[in-house]
């Protein structure tokens, strides 16, 4: 019997480890590589070298990093404050407010979800074109441009409505008892209640924003313009690559994804388990 | 309490985004019709000006294109001190993307005025977009450039290309290993596929090195040997309709393919990176691709002097060559304002100037398809890496010798089909089989 726990553990263990080490390897690889040639790389080498500073000017020198991880911030986190703000008001009032048809326009919300982006991306382009002529400061090439058609997502108006379920209504009576207006009801009581819920979407928000693709792709066209995938994309781009630059690269644009989740982890567990309940 | 967090952070959003547009680059006032729009940007993130002799241009690669750009950039302002340049660099994938969202919403703002293309591409780009690119024929003499590359960029006798880089194929060669095994460069030149599979068999078995190394899923190698055979995989008449049944050229590609792996004398990589590690790695003895390959592979430096370069093989067809093309670009003008200058400037310097080509060769490996420059000293250059064998010139004369293929509209379509295809007969399927249902596949898919 006591073997027979000895066992399940060395198993349990012996899976986790390899797991552990399956998830861990890449960013080893990641950091090792930073320090190495391009041609060690390559080599798939697994020690440190002593290439740190050369790739470090290769990448400074040959690539405007430092203007896009600007755009990358400012656009995630309008983005992120944005469509967490417009989404939760719109799943708070699908849950709490009633309203003939609401189910039906919900339903269309989450139709909507199918859809693939690429299909929708010619028709988006052509709207920003127009706007491009109406108004140039909000058209192809603005970061606004990138981050309007993310302001609200059906997936978070989904997200939102789920977690508003367990959401205590009788909070809100007591609220309208003491006179809160509904804006007041939503700011005051609501939105300090599912911090959780808050935390888990803005990390799922600031993270999709950061490493979003396409769409910067095609609305974005002038270099101090481009975000941080752009410029690691066109990084990656020849006939012969220089994979130190690129690997320091993409090291130092991945710690603002990765602090923004360790400082909300906890909440980002607490708000996911929320979502599933 | 909480709320004065809310409106803290919902005006610290108003903010960011505020400073966002203020951020937003200055579009031209024209707006759509002008393809012009942002033309002025040349990333070193100072304002936009209006000034009319800057150009866009899109492209790809870091350490080549645009380096080629910068040159030719320089070259040109000699005499023209006003002209400048707005290098746009992307991923190929990345500006084909681009290029497509731009062209088909039929909004011009942000298009570039010179923009390139792979030459496996361009022709879909020239016939879904009939009227979007300036017809840059009469600008320059074509008669100066291989045949095989103008053919690309060429819609309706119209030539809509300046060509840039030759991807003129080589097999290149361990010669250390070679000589282990006891053959020599000799050996491999002027071969068919059926002796370089013989020979990389003998060689396998006295050095136990893998003779080839390639992906299952990127079909170069095949495209290579049809356009050595003057074959492609769709019909020259449209470029659309598959020649996949029928098509001697690609059976006997397949047939060859299948012989070398089950001979046990390649190695399977996958993706880009392994491809390049399999030789940086010494794990390789032939590498038969475009000449563009020579800077990873000089990047191994401690095997410098144990590599050459031989004509790739042929097919044993009649009409196949030891010389063919793998990928290559040309550059086009797209057909917006300041068009004319744009087709001035790629004629003063891609399209004309032999310096300048001597230079390039010099200074990034970059070989062009022109030919009046191979008569140039860079061209004899003795490359130690590559046992002082003459790399250039003999790279260029067999970029003479490449027969002209119509590479149609469906170059990668139809690849994707015949990878599946390849499996399959890999797999054990009857090769009949296998092409008739490519074919009918490709042909749905029309």
């Amino acid at each position: 019997m006591k073997q027979n726990l000895a066992m399940k553990k060395f198993f349990m263990y012996f899976f986790l480890i390899i797991t552990s080490i399956m998830f861990f390897f890449p960013f080893y690889f990641l950091v090792v590589s930073i320090t190495n040639a391009s041609v060690d790389i390559t080599r798939g080498r697994l020690l440190p070298g002593t290439h740190f500073m050369e790739n470090f000017r290769t990448m400074l020198e040959t690539t405007i990093l430092t203007r896009s991880v600007w755009n990358s911030t400012i656009i995630s986190i309008s983005q992120t404050f944005l469509s967490i703000f417009i989404s939760s008001l719109a799943g708070y009032g699908f849950e709490v407010h009633k309203s003939r048809g609401k189910e039906v326009i919900y339903n269309i919300i989450l139709l909507s979800m199918m859809i693939p982006f690429a299909a929708l991306m010619v028709p988006l382009f052509r709207l920003f074109g127009t706007i491009s002529g109406l108004a140039p400061g909000l058209g192809i090439d603005t970061l606004f441009g990138v981050i309007l058609p993310y302001v609200s997502t059906a997936f978070l108006v989904f997200f939102f409505r789920q977690n508003t379920k367990m959401f205590p209504k009788e909070l809100l009576e007591a609220g309208r008892m003491d006179g809160l207006s509904e804006l007041g009801l939503f700011l005051k009581i609501y939105i300090p209640t599912m911090k959780t819920t808050y935390a888990a979407a803005g990390i799922v928000t600031f993270m999709g924003a950061w490493n979003n693709y396409l769409w910067p792709l095609v609305i974005l066209q002038s270099p101090r313009n481009y975000t941080v995938p752009l410029v690691i994309s066109a990084m990656g781009s020849g006939y012969t690559i220089d994979y130190g630059s690129v690997m320091i690269a993409i090291f130092f644009t991945t710690i603002p994804t990765a602090i923004i989740f360790f400082v909300l982890q906890k909440h980002f567990v607490a708000g996911m388990v929320g979502s599933i309940k | 309490m909480f709320s004065k967090k809310s409106y803290l952070a919902l005006s610290a959003t108003a903010l960011l985004l505020l400073s966002a547009c203020g951020n937003g680059d200055e579009i031209d006032d024209t707006g759509i019709g002008n393809g012009n729009g942002d033309a002025a940007d040349d990333g070193d993130f100072e304002g936009a000006s209006d000034d009319p002799t800057e150009l866009t241009v899109w492209t790809w690669d870091p350490n080549f294109n645009v380096v080629a750009l910068e040159m030719a950039e320089e070259r040109y302002q000699e005499d023209n001190p006003d002209f400048s340049l707005n290098i746009v660099e992307n991923s190929q994938e990345d500006v084909v993307q681009r290029l497509n969202t731009s062209l088909s919403s039929g909004v011009a703002t942000g298009l570039p005025n010179i923009v390139f293309i792979e030459d496996y591409r361009a022709p879909s780009f020239l016939n879904s977009y009939e009227g979007s690119f300036y017809a840059l024929g009469d600008y320059f003499e074509t008669d100066d450039f291989a045949d095989y590359k103008l053919a690309a960029g060429t819609h309706e006798d119209n030539v809509y290309n300046v060509p840039f880089d030759t991807g003129v194929t080589g097999l290149y060669v361990r010669t250390d290993y070679l000589e282990d095994a006891g053959y020599s460069l000799e050996d491999l030149e002027d071969i068919t596929w059926e002796e370089y599979i013989e020979i990389g068999e003998d060689v396998y078995e006295q050095t136990g090195i893998s003779w080839i190394t390639n992906d299952h899923g990127d079909l170069g190698l095949m495209r290579v040997m049809m356009q050595s055979s003057g074959v492609w995989w769709t019909e020259d008449e449209d470029g659309v309709t598959p020649y996949i049944v029928g098509n001697e050229s690609l059976r006997l590609a397949f047939e060859n393919y299948k012989q070398m792996v089950d001979a046990g004398i390649m190695n399977v990589h996958n993706e880009w990176d392994q491809f390049i590690q399999t030789f940086n790695n010494g794990d390789v003895v032939t590498v038969p691709t475009g000449n563009w390959i020579n800077a990873s592979i000089m990047q191994a430096e401690d095997q410098s002097g144990n590599w050459g370069i031989a004509p790739i093989p042929r097919q044993s067809l009649d009409g196949s060559v030891n010389a063919s093309n793998l990928g290559g670009s040309s550059i086009y003008v797209l057909d917006i304002d300041e068009k004319e200058l744009a087709a001035e400037f790629l004629a003063a310097t891609f399209g004309s100037d032999v310096d300048f080509y001597q230079d390039l060769l010099v200074e990034i490996g970059a070989m062009g398809a022109y030919e009046p420059a191979t008569e140039g000293e860079a061209y004899e250059f003795e490359a130690e890496f590559y046992g002082g064998q003459q790399i250039y010139q003999d790279l260029a004369e067999w970029t003479q010798e490449i027969p002209e293929v119509e590479f149609g509209q469906r170059t990668y379509e139809i690849q994707d089909i015949l990878a599946v295809a390849l499996q399959d007969y890999l797999g054990g399927a009857e090769l009949d089989d296998v092409l008739e249902n490519a074919q009918s596949q490709a042909e749905s898919a029309m």
